[in-house]
């Protein structure tokens, strides 16, 4: 009977893995000709000197990966996507994360409303609420600035000051992850159990002790997970806040990776560097994926 | 653990795919009108979009364009002004450029270097293009020429010169004489600081870090102060001790409290609100100023003002019309489109109702009668002068975000920072 099995599995496996190549062809090679031959090219581009319209394009070898290690723009586009990474981490995991706790926790129509009203900045049309932010955060006359004239404060020039431009980016922009995210976190919620919760209570824990020690360790997995998220979907509502804003200014102060290879390739029209600067992103991301594999197949090793 | 890594890795490739493909340009189109039928032309405007009496303006003509010219349709593409470059750029890319493209001064170098822009003189023939040009005043067609092209490939339409805008209201507030604006910067900086000690109002702003990313009034400055930015033979001279003087000046607008240290967007809704004095900036902006103080304070317009003991020579901004289109009956259409925006029956249009200069003598008396400084600095216009090379855009940017702003705006020193950019514009060429 074992062998009978055996025999017969054999060749049904093979039909069925090239049945199954079949079955990936389709998306193979959609693959092949919208994703890795595009960056194929992007990679062949890197090293040429082309304005994207001439016929004539030059080889230059490393010259455009110097110029980005040489100009101080993309190393400052550097570090400023690290900044934002990190200035946006906490308004993706731990604020989201309280909001849902504290509506998971008192369920009811306010609690519905509530909900409701932190979704709503996802679905504003995002150059439309740039745009109301300029207004608001004008330094003449806009609103912030006259109520902290109102009472007493200084004003600030809030996008015209390389101090306070990028985190004014950032505020503009994470009210739209701090929804989405609550959103998802509640979902996560939903899955936990009230009966521990319930249990706790009997048990007399104090309401932030069963917080701390029964929720927060059930969302933990998602918290890594949506932090993760974020940052990758985060850069192009961040892209358009800078768009319509400031343009990367003042003084390169809120430019980073993604801005920069905007401008080498749509303002400056230098695809060469463009491309360079495309393929570095690409690198620098994979690396922190593979080192990110790495640690966690460790950390779950070592359990 | 697998789902978010996946979530990693696909966010990646849609960033990488998008990116090439943009950088690769996807799409073609050769589309060739049918003989005959009617000619649709597409038009690149980065005015037709403004919701301004400029933008209406470019509507009407377009309307009146295809009310005159049945045969011919006219699609609108409308584009902010500082991406001129970039949609042009990628739509010849993609192999679909528009057919008339309105580019700015400061773009139109870099454009015609780089881009297909047809001279005018191959589409038609030398006795109608001869024609044309009459009656076109003598210093537009001294001025316009585009650095390094032998023929004429950008035919000027709105055109301004700088200008001081004030507001005779806070003037008469501040016991200052609206019939004796200041012709100085010096005079200016005064007349700032009493306006702003009496009325609480904010003095002057003087518009050098352009929206546009435009250098027009740094090289008005530049070269009301003796200087240039660029020598006849392209030698660049943005760190010349006269460029240091003009842009010092403005720097000390700023410094002394004469000046906001704003953008331009919020010192003009500052100006239309009635919380500013004075507003230097292209007179092209007449008809919106204007339509804003209506009913809340009348407004004044001055020549662009000069410094101590030398006459002030501004140089020119707006745009011109190019036309790309390579189809025989398309490029027929487009230069008819062209010819009748730049005929004396528009520039009287242009000139009386949206604040740009009548650019043909004949049209001259249709003009509002405050564009008459303007007017003045017409009839002896400095030409708008562009960087060597193909990278000619690229140095605007740099002098404007690198130097300009920093210098006007955050007090940076201006001798060094000057030198800065001169380097790196250098380095450009």
């Amino acid at each position: 009977m074992t062998l009978a099995t055996q025999t017969k599995a054999g060749p049904a496996r093979k039909t069925g893995s090239a049945l199954a190549w079949l079955y990936f062809t389709p998306a193979i090679v959609s693959l092949l000709i919208w994703v890795y031959g595009p960056l194929l090219f992007t990679a062949v581009l890197s090293f040429l000197d082309w304005n994207l319209v001439s016929p004539d394009a030059a080889w230059q070898g490393l010259r455009n990966y110097g110029t980005l290690v040489t100009q101080p723009e993309f190393g400052n586009a550097a570090w400023n996507t690290v900044l934002y990474g990190l200035c946006v981490l906490p308004f993706a995991t731990v604020v989201p994360c309280a909001l849902a706790i504290a509506m998971w926790k008192r369920p009811g129509r306010a609690s519905e409303i509530y909900r409701m009203l932190l979704f709503l900045p996802v679905v504003v049309a995002p150059v439309a609420n740039a745009l109301a932010w300029q207004f608001i955060l004008d330094p003449l006359h806009g609103a912030v600035n006259q109520t902290l004239r109102a009472v007493g404060l200084p004003a600030v020039n809030w996008l015209g000051d390389p101090h306070t431009a990028l985190l004014t980016i950032v505020a503009v922009t994470v009210p739209k992850v701090v929804a989405l995210n609550t959103l998802l976190f509640g979902a996560a919620l939903a899955n936990v159990d009230r009966r521990t919760v319930e249990a706790a209570r009997m048990d007399d824990a104090r309401e932030g002790e069963i917080t701390r020690a029964v929720v927060i360790p059930q969302l933990r997995r998602t918290m890594i997970l949506l932090g993760m998220l974020s940052l990758v979907v985060v850069w192009p509502w961040l892209f358009t806040n800078i768009s319509v804003l400031t343009r990367g200014g003042p003084s390169n102060a809120t430019d980073n990776v993604y801005f920069r290879l905007y401008t080498y390739a749509f303002t400056f029209f230098d695809a060469g560097t463009a491309s360079a600067a495309a393929i570095v992103i690409a690198v620098a991301f994979g690396l922190l994926l593979a080192g990110y594999a790495f640690l966690s197949r460790r950390f779950r090793a070592s359990r | 653990m697998k789902s978010h890594r996946r979530g990693r890795r696909a966010g990646l490739v849609i960033a990488l795919g998008a990116v090439a493909a943009l950088l690769a340009g996807c799409g073609q189109s050769g589309s060739t009108a049918a003989s005959g039928g009617p000619v649709t032309i597409t038009f690149l405007s980065y005015t037709v979009g403004q919701a301004s009496a400029v933008g209406d303006g470019t509507k009407k003509l377009i309307a009146d364009f295809e009310a005159a010219n049945p045969e011919i349709k006219v699609e609108a593409q409308p584009v902010p002004t500082a991406d001129v470059l970039t949609k042009l750029q990628a739509s010849v890319v993609a192999g679909n450029p528009p057919d008339v493209a309105q580019i700015g001064w400061s773009k139109v170098a870099q454009a015609a270097g780089t881009l297909p822009l047809r001279p005018f003189e191959d589409i038609t023939s030398a006795e109608d293009w001869k024609n044309t040009l009459d009656g076109i005043v003598p210093s537009v067609l001294k001025a316009t020429p585009v650095a390094g092209q032998q023929k004429i490939v950008s035919m000027p339409f709105l055109m301004a010169t700088p200008v001081l805008f004030y507001n005779t209201d806070l003037f008469k507030a501040a016991g200052l004489d609206p019939a004796h604006p200041p012709t100085t910067i010096d005079q200016m900086k005064q007349a700032a600081l009493t306006i702003k000690a009496k009325t609480g109002a904010d003095g002057t702003y003087v518009s050098a870090v352009d929206p546009g990313k435009s250098d027009y009034l740094t090289q008005s400055l530049v070269d009301s102060a003796g200087g240039g930015l660029v020598t006849p033979n392209g030698d660049i001279t943005v760190d010349s001790p006269q460029a240091i003087t003009a842009l010092s000046a403005v720097q000390d607008l700023t410094k002394s409290g004469a000046q906001p240290a704003v953008q331009f967007d919020s010192a003009q809704s500052a100006f239309s609100a009635g919380k500013l004095g004075m507003l230097v900036t292209t007179a092209g902006g007449l008809v919106t100023l204007d339509k804003a103080a209506k009913g809340k304070y009348t407004l004044g317009v001055a020549p662009f003002p000069g410094f101590e003991g030398m006459p002030a020579h501004p140089t020119f901004s707006g745009n011109g019309l190019s036309i790309l289109a390579k189809d025989s009956a398309k490029a027929q259409a487009a230069w008819k489109f062209v010819q009748f925006l730049t005929s004396e029956k528009s520039f009287e249009y242009i000139a009386s109702s949206m604040g740009y200069l009548p650019l043909r003598a004949a049209a001259a008396s249709a003009a509002d009668p405050r564009l008459g400084p303007a007017l003045q600095q017409l009839a002896d216009l400095a030409p708008y002068t562009t960087f060597p090379g193909k990278k000619s855009n690229q140095g605007v940017v740099v002098l404007q975000d690198e130097a300009v702003e920093p210098i006007v705006l955050r007090g940076a020193d201006p001798a060094a920072t000057l030198h800065a950019a001169a380097a790196k514009i250098r380095s450009l060429g």
